[in-house]
């Protein structure tokens, strides 16, 4: 299993949803988070005074799928997150050693 | 166990069986009571029977079993605690735990929860002297069987050592811990999942009325609030409605759950609705109906229980007292203990404003109206009609209250709450306790508008909760207040048209109150802006890239005013802030503060979105999309203008933006394609190039140029979205015209080279050039200059130069900049003689401004050691 750990542009959440749920993928968490990479923040005036964002807002989606899905899943999330400019975001995958479900106590690729 | 023991037990089960299954045939409070007196047969027939019962000499050691709290006041819900108390006389016998085994552990078997306790006489009144929480279900005791001596006993010494010794600080004390225990469960008549009980408006509210009347009257009886006054008639029948309907809900939850649960889950209101038969009507669900009553019922349960409080002295009297000494004396209010009172209600006949009046009066000092003016209010607003609507002082008093600062003070409440602001203003019945079923709106419509007010006129104060120093700055500046606080009030008002976009039923509403009550069609326009308008930043926010110019372009266009960003933006805000946690963080806060700031940009800039801005380019779409033949050429017009940037169809003629798509069409997969024009008149040329934009396309065309002799005189670029360049030349003829065809060949051939990156265009322009002169001012000794602009544009850093003209100055320029790694979205050139103007519009590789003060200063002193020294 992998987890997949994308942050995104806040304004392309719904279409990276629904990108995820043509292929099948139901279940997701998602954060407001901010930050900064290359993007880096900028400063607007407002009758003299500066306004600055350090740190700009984004979207951090986090899934875990089965690991022969998470090309596929890391695809979509790359087409439907994209705009060709900066800022659109960075995807991280990580191993997943085990997964349960809390009701059933199901493990494995049956509880994600 | 017995077989006796056993019939009594199974005669319970059933009996218990029996009335649950005919719930709905009873009213709730005859069903209440019903299910006390079934447990109490049992008790009774337990205590004939009890076989340890004569073991603990009933003589000399008499007891008895009494009833408390809920059980107490035969208010006995269907999985509530059934609470008893064994009260013995002397001393509680060892035996008394073979009792409870005998009496209590059966209940506990059929899964009753039973709370007991086993006191003597003393103990109990010990007790509930040190710990007021044991003397509360005192209060509700009722005597069940043995020995009613020792229940008067009780009584008598809980009245005597007790409640007459210590009745203020018992009532302080309750009412303090009612105060600790709304801020822990909130406010029942908001919250989304309301606790039935505990919340304010619960039934614990009730039970603390109930308390005070026994503590403080010797109240017997709940029907005692009416013949003690404490409540008319008409309202002592509206709390038993109230009462019932809650009390209804919370047995019906406890049947549905099959347990003893207060707090109303989201995942039981659906359910709840239809059993207790909502129906959906006028675009409501059952269950937003449902949840609607619910919270009217409980907001009157709050309100009776605060005014209850206020009236009879049981809480402190507001820090106001005396402020009002000094102020206008009003004809016919009166201020008396702190509350403001309607002299004679005759008064109010003869001048109906007084209605109003009273509002105003304590709005401005702070003081309620008594409960007697309330009651006087609802019951002669009647008199308010389109007459008095429209009547200029009304509208004035109205203002008064909509725009005096009082934050804790909430005039507009006591308003809605008499029943006197829906009928000042009659469109806010649709939207009264009217509920979204959801996990965003916390609150019914009506008082999330009242909220929003709220914390409009919290700006700036201590109890800001906006979190943001510019809202309070705007806020400060703000020149009309009252257009931002009717668009406050005002803003959902459209939720009670079924099925709407409420925003737009809304705003034509508005228009409507707001015309009846006299505003001037600027003002009213203003206003029904904002409600139109009141979702747009939110939405574009977080819905948009915001970082697009494009973006910040459509929303200056549509809200054309600064002093309407300004009242939007902080509208938008307390929107979010009175809608419930989850609208408003930190998060959203700043998104949407950055799209402000932008749109503020624009707006003041104003070039780009004036209302001539807009007809013009609308105005040009229309002309290109005339020359379209077929259909399918009239989609692909559609198509490329979303790609052509606001600042491109504001400045290109029409005729030009035909040709450039001509040229577009030409490109197809080449680097470029060019046009060359001749103007006679002038003798220039003017070259349209378009092409795949690239880093330093810019300063390759401007260098091919130089290099073939052909003089710039000005320049213009734009940029499409779709990574196009559109570059206009107007260029002098080549020195020799005879041969200018061949001279046109080679330029397009070094353009090509320079591009595929075939040719040093530096190295060969370095070379051209050295055989010039340096530059001559011709009229003044004036330096160069460059400003590095970051305050106009949100979007851009624009260059600006001041120079004098000399062959190859625009490589020069272009190429610097290109070099210190920025791409040109937008270039005006411009020579008058020999002065030149150059601006650029530039963002670095990544798409961002240079806006670091050391960024600056490299950047011009960049451009400076390009240009030629004057002398």
């Amino acid at each position: 299993m992998k987890k997949i750990e994308a942050i995104i542009k806040p304004f392309k959440l719904d279409d990276v949803k629904e990108a995820l749920n043509e292929i099948g993928i139901q279940g997701m968490t998602i954060s407001e988070v901010k930050g900064y990479g290359r993007q880096k923040g900028h400063k607007e005036i407002y009758r003299g005074a500066e306004y600055v964002v350090d740190f700009i807002p984004k979207i951090k989606i986090e899934i875990v799928v089965a690991s022969e899905q998470a090309d596929l899943v890391v695809e979509k999330i790359c087409d439907a997150a994209n705009t060709g400019k900066i800022g659109d975001g960075k995807i991280f995958i990580f191993p997943v050693e085990e997964a349960i479900r809390v009701r059933t106590g199901e493990k494995g690729t049956d509880a994600i | 166990m017995n077989e006796q023991y056993m019939q009594i037990l199974t005669t319970l089960k059933q009996d218990r069986e029996d009335l649950m299954a005919s719930f709905d045939k009873f009213p709730v409070i005859d069903f209440m009571r019903r299910h006390s007196r079934i447990l109490d047969t049992y008790f009774q027939q337990r205590f004939e029977e009890s076989m340890v019962g004569p073991r603990l000499g009933l003589n000399k050691n008499p007891y008895a079993i009494v009833a408390l709290g809920g059980y107490g006041r035969e208010e006995q819900c269907v999985h509530s605690d059934v609470d008893i108390l064994f009260l013995f006389k002397k001393h509680v016998p060892d035996e008394a735990a073979s009792l409870i085994q005998e009496i209590i552990y059966p209940l506990w078997d059929i899964g009753l929860e039973v709370g007991y306790a086993t006191r003597t006489l003393h103990e109990c009144v010990n007790m509930a002297r040190k710990d007021y929480e044991i003397l509360t279900p005192i209060l509700d005791a009722r005597f069940i069987c043995g020995m009613s001596l020792l229940f008067s006993q009780l009584m008598t010494a809980a009245r005597e050592k007790i409640l007459d010794k210590h009745s203020k600080k018992i009532v302080d004390w309750l009412v303090k811990s009612n105060t600790e225990r709304h801020r822990r469960f909130g406010d029942s008549t908001y919250l989304l999942e309301p606790n039935l009980k505990e919340g304010q408006g619960g039934l614990r509210d009730y039970h603390t009325m109930l308390w005070i009347g026994r503590i403080k009257l010797n109240m017997r009886q709940a029907r005692d609030l009416e013949y003690f006054g404490f409540l008319s008639h008409d309202e002592y029948l509206a709390v038993r409605e109230a009462l019932s309907f809650i009390w209804g809900v919370r047995n019906q939850l406890h049947l549905e759950t099959g347990r003893k649960v207060d707090q109303l889950y989201f995942e039981t209101q659906i359910k709840l609705a239809s059993s207790m038969k909502f129906k959906s009507t006028n675009g409501l669900q059952p269950v937003e109906k449902f949840l609607g009553t619910l919270h009217s019922k409980m907001d009157f349960m709050k309100q009776q229980h605060l005014m209850f409080l206020n009236e009879h002295g049981f809480v402190k009297k507001s820090r106001y007292t005396l402020k009002h000494k000094n102020n206008r004396k009003i004809e016919n209010i009166e201020i008396f203990d702190d509350t403001l009172k309607f002299t004679t209600s005759e008064a109010i006949i003869r001048s109906p404003e007084l209605l109003i009046k009273i509002f105003e009066e304590s709005a401005r000092h702070k003081l309620p109206l008594s409960v007697e003016a309330k009651r006087m209010v609802n019951e002669f607003s009647y008199l308010v009609n389109d007459r008095f609507r429209s009547s200029d002082s009304v509208v004035k008093s109205f203002e008064f209250v909509l725009k005096e600062p009082a934050p804790t003070f909430n005039v507009l409440r006591e308003m809605l709450n008499t029943g006197f602001l829906v009928k000042l203003i009659p469109e806010m019945r649709g939207i009264a306790n009217r509920i979204q079923y959801d996990e965003y709106h916390l609150y019914p419509v009506d008082k999330h508008l009242l909220r929003t007010v709220q914390a409009v006129k919290k700006f700036g104060s201590d109890l800001d909760e906006s979190g943001c120093m510019l809202c309070a700055k705007i806020w400060k500046r703000l020149k009309n207040r009252k257009l931002l606080l009717w668009a406050a009030l005002l803003h959902d008002i459209g939720k009670g048209v079924p099925q709407k976009d409420h925003a737009k039923a809304g705003a034509k509403i508005t228009r409507n109150i707001l015309s009846r009550f006299g505003y001037d069609p600027e003002e009213i326009d203003t206003i029904a802006f904002l409600v139109q308008e009141h979702l747009l930043l939110v939405k574009i926010a977080t819905r948009r890239d915001i970082h697009d110019e494009e973006t910040a372009i459509h929303c200056a266009r549509v809200i054309k005013k600064v002093s309407r960003l300004q009242m939007l933006y902080l509208l938008t805000i307390v929107d979010c802030i009175s809608t419930g946690p989850n609208a408003w963080n930190e998060w959203t806060a700043t998104l949407l503060r950055d799209l402000f700031l932008k749109i503020s940009n624009i707006l003041k800039k104003g070039e780009l979105a004036t209302q001539r801005a807009v007809k013009t380019s609308a105005h040009k779409k229309e002309v290109v999309l005339a020359s379209a033949t077929s259909k399918a050429e009239a989609a692909e017009l559609e198509k490329l203008f979303h790609s052509m940037s606001p600042r491109y169809l504001l400045y290109m003629p029409d005729d030009e933006i035909l040709k450039d798509i001509e040229l577009f069409r030409k490109l197809g997969d080449r680097s470029f394609a060019w046009d060359i024009a001749r103007d006679e008149k002038t003798n220039s040329r003017t070259v349209r190039i378009c092409a795949q934009d690239q880093p330093g396309l810019f300063s390759k065309i401007a260098g091919t140029f130089t290099l073939n002799n052909l003089d710039i005189l000005n320049a213009q670029i734009f940029t499409w979205r779709n990574n196009l360049a559109l570059d206009i030349f107007h260029v002098k003829p080549p020195p020799d015209q005879i041969f200018e065809k061949e001279r046109w060949a080679s330029t397009e051939k070094d353009f090509q080279a320079a591009l595929a990156g075939d040719m040093d265009l530096p190295n060969a322009l370095a070379k051209k050039m050295s055989g010039y002169q340096s530059i001559r001012p011709k009229a003044s000794k004036l330096q160069h200059r460059i400003v590095v602009d970051n305050h106009s544009s949100s979007f851009f850093t624009i260059v600006e130069v001041f120079t004098y003209d000399f062959p190859g100055l625009l490589f020069t320029v272009t190429d610097a900049l290109f070099r210190s790694g920025l791409d040109i979205w937008v270039a005006k050139i411009s020579t008058k003689v020999d002065q030149v103007v150059d601006v650029f519009y530039v963002r670095d590789f990544d798409g961002q401004k240079i806006d670091s003060e050391d960024q600056a200063v490299a950047l011009k002193a960049a451009i400076e050691a390009r240009l030629p020294e004057i002398v």
